[in-house]
């Protein structure tokens, strides 16, 4: 190992005759005696070259030593030396603090804010390249009560095994280790004239953990994230099957819808048709032709009614539009049959904006009971259906000029208005009656829309589409038909 | 040459009516009832699009009664393509229940006019005689379906096929659930020409569909 060294350049010879004159005339003030001053000191306060029993070429050696700082005592400054040749690695409680490569300059480590009373470790990794090896340390303690305290490498160091694992942070020293042996004094053969330099490192500060780093924070944290991504595939998982759900309920409602008036709807049809034919066929004025009459006005009835019914059920027609046209149709269907003309007055290009079947069900009927209502008891010439929305509401008004009443001597038939304001309540709406006798009489409801439907994402929760699709298919219509279908619902 | 009027006229020949409907009792029942109608009689039954399309051009009839739902061709499309071979015959639309949707579709494939299937014999007749006096029926609901279609196509279409103001006029107080007389009244015209105006309005949604239809028949062609 020596032997590499004196191999140097003309440069570090020219160090080396440097420092040996410098430490031969010790007394001198000068910058390069300062230092060697400065280097004197430090090695004064190292202990012996120490190493394993065998040296051998490409070796570890892994030194252990553990001391106590007595109780109370504070440490005010401490510093630690150290150099192996060849190399090292130092561990101060488990923790590693440096490492040196260059074995002739001693390194000092300032290790004063790692010292608290107690028990610690030094664990040092000594490596050898080739030939002769050594490893050499002191750490000077002062205390706060003046007293000092030297560490030096001497034969209490312990050797830990190579197979010795967690060596570095044990806190004592197994049986089975044993001593390292001494080598030599500080200036034994062949270190004579090394080390020669003095490498001083910033004061080591102690690892400071912060909880985020620490292991029960980490074991939380991932808990918790876990738990979060669980829950979220869960809740995904339930909207998905709601979405489902409301799909084949739609899908249902359509097949319902369609069965009624595909079985029911033509059968009574056709019943409407024979009883009409039979009554032709009799003589005119019997009592089988007026029964076959009664019998047509019957079916016809009927038939009606279960419009009603394929139109309350049928998922396709859940919109706002679609509610509007209904309600139209019925008031005037329901109007030509007595003396009050049926006005009507429908906010234009009303969109086909989703309305449940609920909501538009309720109010249907609370519209119906408010034109019978005026058809009963108004005696009115003219009579407004109004729809529009306004503000996220949709708004139905029907306005007679009839007699009107007085709202207070009505307590008796108010049952029907009771009716009214109970149905409205039960979809979140609201019903208001404006009436005086001779001043007609205005009925108004209002119910919240939904709000349109975001746009973005989600295409796999809004099954309408598919839905419509499917339904068209299945009303056989041209493919230019069922695409002007689906853009309307669209 | 003058017209000899010591004979009296000939007794008016019967309108003659085409029904198309698949199914058998039903269509069976409407030969019968159309038969059973003073004036009228069933020139042709035909069970499907197909069938209507081959048998109507031969038999000429004056007016088609045209289920909606036929299998396979639909019976809006069999108007479309009918209304190309024999423009002047008047088609009216059966169907079961009141769907604005489809009735509108018909209406606008070249339909002159929708009836409920349920509805009584009177109104059968007088539906029939109405669309072959020229005149055009519309409920409040298709009025306003039909405004609105011709704002929208506004934008894109040729401008011999947008309404006129009177036209507009005429649409919007029908929407409103005015009868022709009404609406005769309020604009001070005669009730004819609000139904003139009425014809018009049909015309001019056929001129659309039924440029579609040629443009359609010729990509099918091609």
């Amino acid at each position: 190992m020596l032997r590499s060294a004196l191999n140097l350049s003309a440069c570090g010879l020219i160090w080396f005759f440097l420092l040996g004159f410098s430490r031969a005339s010790l007394a001198e003030e000068s910058p390069t005696n300062n230092t060697a001053n400065w280097m004197l000191e430090a090695t004064n306060h190292m202990g012996q070259w120490i190493w394993e029993t065998n040296t051998l070429d490409k070796q570890t050696v892994r030194f252990w030593k553990s001391f106590v700082v007595p109780p109370g005592g504070k440490v005010a400054a401490a510093l630690l030396r150290i150099t192996v040749d060849n190399g090292y690695t130092l561990f101060f409680d488990g923790q590693e603090i440096g490492r040196g490569s260059d074995w002739r300059t001693v390194t000092e480590y300032d290790v004063t804010q790692l010292l608290s009373p107690g028990r610690h470790v030094l664990g040092v990794e000594a490596f050898n390249d080739r030939l002769e090896a050594g490893f050499i340390f002191g750490l000077r303690l002062e205390l706060a009560d003046g007293q000092a305290m030297e560490i030096t490498s001497d034969d209490s160091w312990l050797i830990a095994p190579g197979e010795a694992k967690n060596w570095v942070a044990k806190k004592t020293a197994p049986p089975d280790w044993h001593p390292a042996i001494i080598i030599g004094s500080m200036h034994h053969h062949p270190w004579e004239n090394w080390p020669y330099g003095l490498a001083t490192v910033p004061p080591v500060r102690p690892v400071a953990v912060h909880f985020w780093q620490r292991g029960w924070f980490q074991l939380l944290l991932f808990t918790t994230s876990a738990l979060a991504v669980f829950y979220c595939i869960a809740l995904t998982t339930r909207l998905v099957a709601q979405a489902k759900a409301q799909q084949f309920l739609n899908l249902e409602r359509a097949r319902i819808a369609r069965d009624i008036h595909d079985d029911v709807g033509a059968q009574l049809t056709q019943l409407v048709l024979l009883g009409e034919v039979a009554q032709r066929e009799q003589p005119e004025g019997s009592a089988a032709r007026r029964q076959f009459q009664q019998f047509c006005a019957h079916a016809r009835e009927l038939s009606q009614a279960m419009d009603e019914v394929v139109w309350a059920v049928n998922s396709r027609r859940d919109t706002v539009r679609d509610f509007a046209s209904y309600v139209c149709k019925y008031a005037q269907h329901f109007l030509s049959a007595t003396p009050t003309r049926c006005r009507l007055d429908v906010e234009a290009e009303i969109p086909a904006m989703e309305f449940e079947l609920p909501v538009r069900r309720n109010l249907f009927l609370a519209v119906k009971e408010a034109l019978n209502n005026a058809a009963k008891h108004a005696q009115a010439d003219e009579l407004f259906v109004r729809i529009y929305r306004q503000e996220q509401k949709l708004i139905v008004t029907i306005e007679d000029n009839g007699i009107g009443f007085d709202p207070d001597t009505l307590k008796l038939e108010r049952n029907g208005l009771t009716n009214l304001h109970q149905r409205m309540n039960e979809i979140g709406g609201t019903c208001e009656i404006i009436t005086q006798p001779g001043l007609g009489c205005r009925v108004t409801f209002s119910v919240p829309l939904k709000p349109a439907k975001s746009r973005l994402g989600f295409g796999w929760f809004r099954p309408d589409a598919a839905t419509n699709r499917q339904q068209i298919e299945q009303l056989n219509l041209p493919p230019d038909l069922a695409d002007i279908e689906n853009q309307k619902s669209l | 040459m003058k017209p000899n009027l010591s004979s009296s006229p000939p007794p008016k020949p019967d309108i003659r009516v085409a029904l198309v409907e698949d199914k058998p009792g039903v269509r069976d029942s409407w030969t019968r009832l159309i038969n059973s109608l003073a004036g009228f009689a069933c020139a042709c039954a035909c069970t499907s699009g197909e069938e209507a399309l081959r048998v109507i051009p031969t038999v000429k009839p004056d007016v088609v009664l045209m289920d909606i739902f036929l299998p396979r061709m639909s019976g809006i499309e069999c108007t479309t393509q009918l209304k190309l071979i024999l423009p002047k015959t008047q088609v009216l639309m059966l169907t079961a229940v009141e769907d604005d949707e489809l009735v509108f579709m018909a209406l606008v494939a070249g339909a002159d006019g929708y009836l409920l299937k349920r509805t009584t014999p009177e109104n059968l007749r007088a539906a029939m005689l109405d669309v072959l006096g020229g005149g055009a029926p519309m409920t409040s609901e298709i009025a306003r379906r039909v405004v609105e279609s011709f704002r929208k196509a506004k934008a894109k279409s040729k401008p011999e096929v947008h309404l006129s103001a009177r036209e507009e006029e005429v649409l919007i107080l029908l929407s409103k659930g005015y009868s022709n007389k009404e609406i005769a009244s309020q604009l001070s015209i005669g009730a004819e020409t609000v139904g003139s105006h009425l014809k018009h309005i049909y015309e001019k949604m056929h001129v659309r569909s039924r440029a579609e239809a040629v443009a359609r028949y010729m990509t099918s062609k091609a």
